[in-house]
């Protein structure tokens, strides 16, 4: 029970949301965000006190799983922060459903990080998901609103649909639902086949082309603290579940899916920013440099060593705080001018904090030095270069200048453009904390990212699965399991140090 | 840390409240009191540092803490080395520093409170510039308070910023000097390579040829702060700045920056032999040089502008003749009478409201007292005996004589005649002879101003007098003697004073006029060397390399730019927004993705 304290916190969270939102609170419901945030915040510490280690076969809580959970909570927990205003002005009567599904939808991430069966995994896969169309769907009476969401339920549905059918292939070839079991059947077409497809449908969560469609019209269109939550923490949890499926010694996945991976985060990058440059809307541009992204995730989930992984998850954690301010303060401004570039014009002199905050963020998504971005394509970078894909590390770097010019057409109509309007935009208590809080990360990342590279390091070299598992018989009297094939008794907390393989973090 | 920091830290104390605290700086008097009063402090604890100082020899008094770091080793480090050459010149900068404070309280009187309050902030970052560069420990702190100075050279000469003459001047200087420190800075360079660290003792060179080449590219760097002809363009420009400020940098401490430093490294230029000719000749011809153009100025503070170069010129020669402590007493000296000078000028310009000398005349009577220590620094410039001037010039020409160095002792010889001659000058013109219109409204400076100039004219009147105790800080034995070198300077310098009384005191000899030189003069000739070198030169190449940079490298660029533009614009059409090519493409994307890979994999 204690390994799977976090999901279980989650779930307790819900439960006291759900029932805070039963007793009558003299009309207003914004405690409601409030004491999200703070759950998911305690969430968020708490794991640093759950020991490692497997329950029930179908879940493990190592260095990865805790990686993974703090990045989706830290996203949840500074969403929940921002929603506060938002959910007060436009749907005050339906605050707790709106926080409701946000922690059911957590729930399900915190459970796919650590989930090593495939039941599990795909339950959790829709848990996280299926709240996600109905929060997409807040605006009920905007028409965008409804649109984007039936369009993410239409595809989210066709995705799911392909990975239970790939997942069923791999069940039915490898014979149990144990991932490690999975990994280490010898592969043929059929394994191939599934697992292909099982890839094709996470690629939906994380936007790559071409399962991207839905993502701008829902990022357009949906509640903008949501979409920040969106934006980033479904990625972290679907890299999660693809490492999961692939990341075990001696499994034939990783070179399997290398090559098709490959291709499609060329794709990927190359469709994210180039259709970013014509963009005049903020959430848009923002909607597509985030396929963008994705693509540079890609990369790292195709190399496929520890030292990728931390990369990814690097990347990941800048990306949450740059994408997370940034969409914050879209929301703080769009609900005033507009999401429209021009509608931005002179915000340095109107609000000269909320455009200072955009800017970094900015700067961050750009990769320049010294934001938290500039760090995470280096580190990828730099792993990809060791790992000899050369030309795609000029590619990536190519197309980042290409983000730099549309992330800069933000910047310069902020800075240099006039203003029509000088009077400065208010922004409500909460929404600035979130704000402050992301920038910080963002400047804090970026300053000193020496440790959290480490930390990093750490959390990709610990997952879980990387060692060949031991097939054993199961002891008599063990618990009934999924799958046939326990694992032989797993290691209490397994030592955590950085393999000495993985390169420290450079200019110390 | 020593006590010496302080004279650091209280300007740099000053400097920050007025730099950050905008409404402080606004109060114009009472930023202006805030500032005078650091640096009037900083000038008493540099007394009292110079008072314990060791002399030279005995081991320095050294505070350093790590500043560049690498691998656990120290590369360089930043803090204050307290020693006789660095207290010595301590004293120097903040006393003319706080002297020239003092009396811009009065010459700057008139200006806006915000600009007033602007003006000495920067005073106050000039003094922790300049005595971070005084008390550096190492070269590469030296060489960042040589830039700081800079920059406070750059924002003072364009502290009339609405006039465009000040700001083409303070773009002049920083360009002038910046071309010359890309010599230093290759130096600094060469000797971190060398060495591998940024001392200038204490270590042995691996390879002896190299020594003499750094010093050679920083004495490039020297060239420039210290105005040395043909990179001596920019300091009569610089004289576009007020005038307090033409004292302090431009006459008496930041110029001489340049001269510190071959002092301060010492020991790199000792054994540079070949080097050390070519510097006593280079400073000869500056003075020489330097001392025609400024015997056919008109304008009171270019006179003295050229007069600083030539004596600048002075300083650099006499350090080429290998013995180091003339030209630095002669450094020491000249600071006190030239800010004396500049001041007097600048107490002149108060009264008549010109710069022009033919526009004054007869204030003797009207400015009696500034009349009176104009003569003092005029007769210590001219080197008249007893007063400090002769003593620095002549243990100077001392040094080049025993050197060796007989073609520039030659020269400066004739320019320690001609030196007296145009001071005459200026002094006939500007205070004896018949009033000018202007001259008649000439009211005296007030207190304010008088009295930092009489402080001001002790040390020039009997500085002299210090030369042994100066010599003995230094570990030089120093003795005066009457010698026929000194002999030849006191009678060329009081021939100099004759003529020059005799000409334009008395307006005879008349037939000592060399028109035809003089207008050579005025023309500027190195100046338009300097164009013709910019305009033949440099600005053709530019014109090619600009070509290419704007048609080529430009040109990709924009290509690039527009291409992807192009190509966003194409296709963005793919997304039709319709739900069902949403729906098609990813069950699309999802077939393919698995055909691939199945045939993929039974491929391979």
């Amino acid at each position: 029970m204690a390994i799977l304290l976090v999901p279980l916190l989650v779930v307790a969270l819900a439960v006291i949301v759900l029932v805070a939102d039963l007793v009558p609170a003299g009309g207003t419901s914004r405690g409601l965000g409030a004491l999200t945030a703070i759950g998911l915040f305690a969430a968020f510490v708490a794991t640093w006190f759950v020991p490692s280690g497997v329950a029930y076969a179908a879940y493990s809580n190592d260095g990865f799983t805790e990686a993974v959970q703090r990045i989706v909570l830290a996203a949840g927990a500074l969403s929940a922060l921002a929603s506060i205003d938002h959910a007060d002005e436009h749907f005050p009567r339906r605050q707790g459903e709106y926080y409701l599904l946000l922690i059911t939808s957590i729930f399900g991430m915190t459970l796919l990080a650590g989930a090593r069966e495939l039941v599990t995994l795909l339950v959790a896969f829709e848990t996280m998901g299926i709240p996600q169309y109905v929060l997409a769907a807040m605006h009920k009476n905007r028409k965008t609103g409804i649109e984007g969401a039936v369009k993410l339920y239409l595809t989210g549905a066709i995705s799911a649909g392909i990975t239970m059918y790939g997942a069923s292939f791999l069940v039915g070839t490898a014979g149990s639902t144990q991932l490690a079991v999975i990994a280490a059947t010898p592969p043929d077409a059929m394994l191939a086949f599934g697992a292909l497809l099982v890839l094709a449908g996470m690629g939906f969560k994380l936007g790559v082309v071409p399962f991207h469609m839905w993502v701008p019209d829902v990022y357009q269109s949906a509640p903008a603290p949501f979409v920040a939550f969106l934006s980033v923490a479904p990625k972290a949890a679907a890299v999660a579940a693809l490492v999961r499926i692939a990341a075990h010694a001696g499994s034939s996945l990783p070179g399997l899916w290398a090559p098709v991976v490959i291709v499609l985060a060329v794709i990927t990058l190359t469709v994210g920013n180039l259709f970013a440059l014509p963009q005049t809307n903020v959430r848009r541009l923002l909607a597509w440099s985030g396929i963008g992204h994705a693509g540079f995730l890609l990369i790292a989930f195709a190399i496929g060593t520890a030292e990728a992984y931390a990369a990814a998850l690097f990347y990941l954690a800048t990306y949450v705080a740059g994408n997370t301010g940034a969409f914050f303060v879209s929301e703080a401004v769009g609900s005033k001018v507009g999401d429209e570039v021009s509608g931005w014009n002179g915000l340095a002199r109107r609000s000269p904090g909320l455009a200072l905050a955009m800017l970094l963020c900015l700067l961050s998504l750009g990769g320049i030095p010294f934001v938290a971005g500039f760090w995470g394509k280096l580190l990828l970078f730099r792993t990809t270069w060791n790992a000899g894909y050369h030309s795609l590390v000029v590619y990536g770097a190519l197309l980042s200048v290409v983000g730099l010019f549309y992330y800069l057409k933000v910047a310069r109509a902020m800075y240099v453009e006039p203003a029509v309007d000088p009077s400065p935009i208010p922004v409500g208590r909460p929404t600035m904390v979130a704000i402050v809080l992301a920038v910080a990360a963002v400047v804090g990342l970026g300053v000193a990212p020496g440790g959290f590279w480490d930390a990093a390091v750490q959390a990709g070299t610990g997952v879980e699965l990387l060692e060949r598992p031991q097939l054993a018989i199961p002891e008599a009297g063990s618990p009934a399991v999924l799958g046939d094939f326990p694992l032989r008794k797993e290691k209490g907390a397994r030592p955590r140090q950085a393999d000495p393989g993985v390169e420290g973090f450079p200019f110390k | 840390m020593p006590l010496a920091a302080l004279t650091i830290l209280l300007p740099l104390a000053s400097f920050a409240i007025l730099a950050v605290f905008w409404p402080i700086r606004h109060t114009g008097r009472p930023a202006a009191w805030l500032s005078t009063l650091t640096a009037v402090a900083s000038f008493v604890i540099a007394l009292l540092v110079l008072r314990d100082v060791a002399p030279m020899g005995a081991p320095p008094e050294l505070w350093t803490m790590p500043w560049l770091v690498h691998g656990g080793r120290v590369i360089a480090e930043v803090g204050f080395r307290v020693d006789a050459v660095s207290a010595s010149m301590l004293v120097v900068v903040t006393c003319v520093a706080a002297c020239v404070q003092v009396y811009s309280l009065g010459y700057m009187s008139h200006e806006p409170k915000p600009a007033l309050g602007r003006y000495y902030a920067w005073h106050s970052l000039f003094i922790v510039a300049m005595a971070g560069l005084v008390l550096a420990p190492n070269l590469l702190q030296l060489v960042a308070g040589w830039e700081l100075v800079g920059l406070c050279s750059y924002l003072l000469i364009g502290f009339y910023w609405a006039k465009p003459s000040a700001g083409k001047a303070a773009v002049k200087a920083v360009w002038v000097t910046r071309f010359a420190d890309i010599g230093l800075m290759c130096g600094l360079v060469l000797l971190y390579v060398e060495t591998g660290g940024f001392a200038w003792e204490g270590f042995s060179w691996a390879n002896p040829g190299a020594s003499e080449l750094v010093a050679a590219l920083l004495f490039l760097g020297v060239m420039g702060k210290s105005a040395q002809v043909p990179l001596h363009v920019w300091l009569p420009d610089a004289m576009e700045g007020p005038t307090p400020v033409s004292a302090l940098l431009h006459a008496a401490t930041m110029v001489a920056a340049g001269v510190f430093l071959v002092v301060r490294c010492w020991p790199l230029f000792e054994g540079a032999e070949t080097l050390l000719v070519a510097m006593s000749w280079i400073g000869a011809i500056t003075a020489l040089v330097a001392a025609i153009t400024a015997s056919v100025q008109t304008d009171i503070k270019k006179v003295l502008a050229y007069s600083t170069c030539s004596q600048l010129g002075y300083m650099v020669a006499g350090l080429g003749s290998g013995e180091m402590l003339g030209g630095y007493f002669h450094l020491t000296t000249h600071a006190f009478f030239k800010a004396l000078l500049f001041l007097g000028a600048g107490s002149v310009i108060h009264a008549v409201h010109s710069n022009e000398m033919g526009e004054m005349g007869g204030l003797r009577k009207k400015i009696p007292l500034t009349a009176a220590l104009f003569a003092i620094g005029t007769f210590a410039l001219a080197g008249f005996p007893g007063l400090s001037g002769f003593f620095s010039k002549d243990l100077l020409l001392e040094e080049v004589a025993h050197g060796g160095q007989w073609g520039p002792l030659a020269i400066l010889l004739f320019v320690a005649g001609l030196t007296p001659f145009y001071m005459m000058r200026v002094y006939c013109l500007v205070f004896l002879g018949e009033p000018s219109e202007k001259s008649n409204h000439a009211h005296e400076s007030p207190l304010v101003m008088l009295a930092p100039m009489a402080l001001l004219a002790i040390p020039a009147a009997v500085l002299g007098f210090g030369a042994g105790s100066f010599g003995e800080l230094l570990g030089h034995e120093y003795h005066f003697a009457v010698t026929p070198v000194g002999a030849a300077a006191t009678v060329a310098g009081l021939l100099g004073l004759g003529l020059g009384y005799a000409k334009f005191g008395m307006g005879q000899l008349a037939s000592l006029e060399l028109p035809g030189l003089a207008a050579f003069v005025r023309s500027g000739p190195i100046d338009n060397a300097w164009r013709l070198c910019w305009e033949r030169g440099l600005l053709p190449v530019a014109r090619n390399v600009g070509w290419f940079d704007r048609y080529v490298v430009d040109g990709l660029v924009n290509f690039s730019g527009w291409i992807t533009l192009e190509a966003g614009d194409r296709i963005r059409r793919l997304q039709t927004g319709s739900a069902h090519d949403y729906l098609y493409a990813a069950a699309l994307g999802a077939v393919l993705i698995a055909v691939a890979g199945v045939v993929g994999g039974v491929l391979a």
